[in-house]
């Protein structure tokens, strides 16, 4: 009972620092992984928390959490690439960037 | 002469709207008060639970109703498939180099898209086949199934959903719905009367022919979406 309410202070915790995140990041890579980890991990745990203060809706909780622990990283990632296959320049000016040397390989491949 | 045809076309038709929308007085609420006995929306409220056996009172307005509105809504959305292919469809021509417009996805969105695509079917199937107890139906659930297949045609390049499958279940989906309203007007006096027991309230199986036709048009809305889908997702560049 008492972890249920635990559990959904953190994720309300952590959905809200997401979305100030959202709003507060310069470019779309920072705000993709501050909304991704705070929508992953709020999310989850908020719905893990409604399941353990209602123990019937346990199972059905636990099957939501682990879709979401599916399709979360997923979308983010496939936004990710996408943006950087638009060619979106990070906010700092590019110092390092491991991704570039596989991907012109994946574009020979084409 | 073409021009004058269709000016005079728009001129019917515009007159006749016109004439139609003359005594509709704007801004007034035509629906009334729900608690009004006298007004059609308290008669849905009070009598769908009792008469039908349906907790959804909008699916019941929706298939038994309004059925013939939507066998019409379920036709336009097959016409609109239909002129999008035959827009869209082009005759290969030889010699002619095509390139796809589509990129390759990561092996980590193809490998979690086939873990999410039979979860995503099973929303679908599981949101139109409760569309009398829940919310949702078959619009809906068709719409959820044709993401799922988005989803894979996204994912993997060269993923094709079969043409003449997407046929055979649409029409097959819309023979049902005609035929039930055809056996509706054999065994009782309306097209789309209700024939079947409506059994007790919030079971699976009540509502008599609700259910039935609900899958149909899940599956109907199904085939086309993805139809349509995949007809703009071939378009080609010309290299």
């Amino acid at each position: 009972m008492y972890i249920g309410y635990g559990l959904v202070l953190l994720g309300s915790i952590f959905l809200f620092l997401g979305s100030l995140g959202i709003y507060r990041m310069p470019d779309v890579y920072n705000r993709l992984q501050a909304g991704t980890k705070a929508t992953t991990l709020g999310a989850m745990s908020l719905i893990l928390g409604v399941g353990f203060i209602e123990p019937e809706w346990l199972i059905k909780t636990l099957f939501i959490v682990i879709f979401i622990a599916i399709a979360n990283p997923l979308s983010s990632h496939a936004l990710a690439r996408a943006a950087y296959r638009a060619n979106l320049t990070p906010f700092m000016k590019k110092k390092m960037d491991a991704y570039k040397s596989e991907f012109h390989q994946e574009k020979k491949e084409d | 002469m073409k021009k004058l045809l269709v000016l005079l076309l728009l001129a019917v038709v515009g007159y006749s709207l016109i004439t139609a929308m003359m005594g509709v007085k704007f801004g007034e609420n035509r629906l009334g008060d729900p608690q009004d006995e006298k007004t059609v929306s308290a008669y849905y409220l009070n009598n769908t639970t009792q008469k039908l056996s349906v907790s959804n009172v909008i699916t019941a307005i929706v298939v038994n109703y309004r059925g013939l509105d939507t066998l019409g809504e379920v036709s336009v959305l097959f016409l609109a498939s239909l002129g999008l292919g035959s827009i869209l469809y082009r005759k290969h021509k030889e010699g002619e180099e095509e390139v796809a417009i589509l990129k390759p996805s990561s092996q980590l969105l193809q490998a979690g898209s086939k873990l999410i695509f039979p979860a995503i079917l099973m929303l679908g199937a599981y949101v139109f086949i409760h569309g009398h107890l829940t919310p949702g139906g078959g619009f809906q659930g068709g719409a959820i199934i044709a993401t799922g297949f988005l989803l894979m045609m996204m994912a993997y390049q060269d993923y094709r959903v079969s043409h003449s499958v997407l046929v055979w279940v649409e029409s097959l989906a819309g023979i049902t719905f005609a035929g039930i309203g055809m056996w509706g007007l054999l065994l009782g006096n309306t097209f789309l009367e209700n024939f079947l027991p409506i059994g007790t309230l919030n079971n699976l199986f009540s509502g008599g022919i609700i259910p039935i036709i609900y899958i149909a048009v899940g599956f109907k809305v199904a085939a086309e979406l993805t139809g349509v889908l995949d007809t703009l997702l071939n378009i080609k560049d010309k290299h």
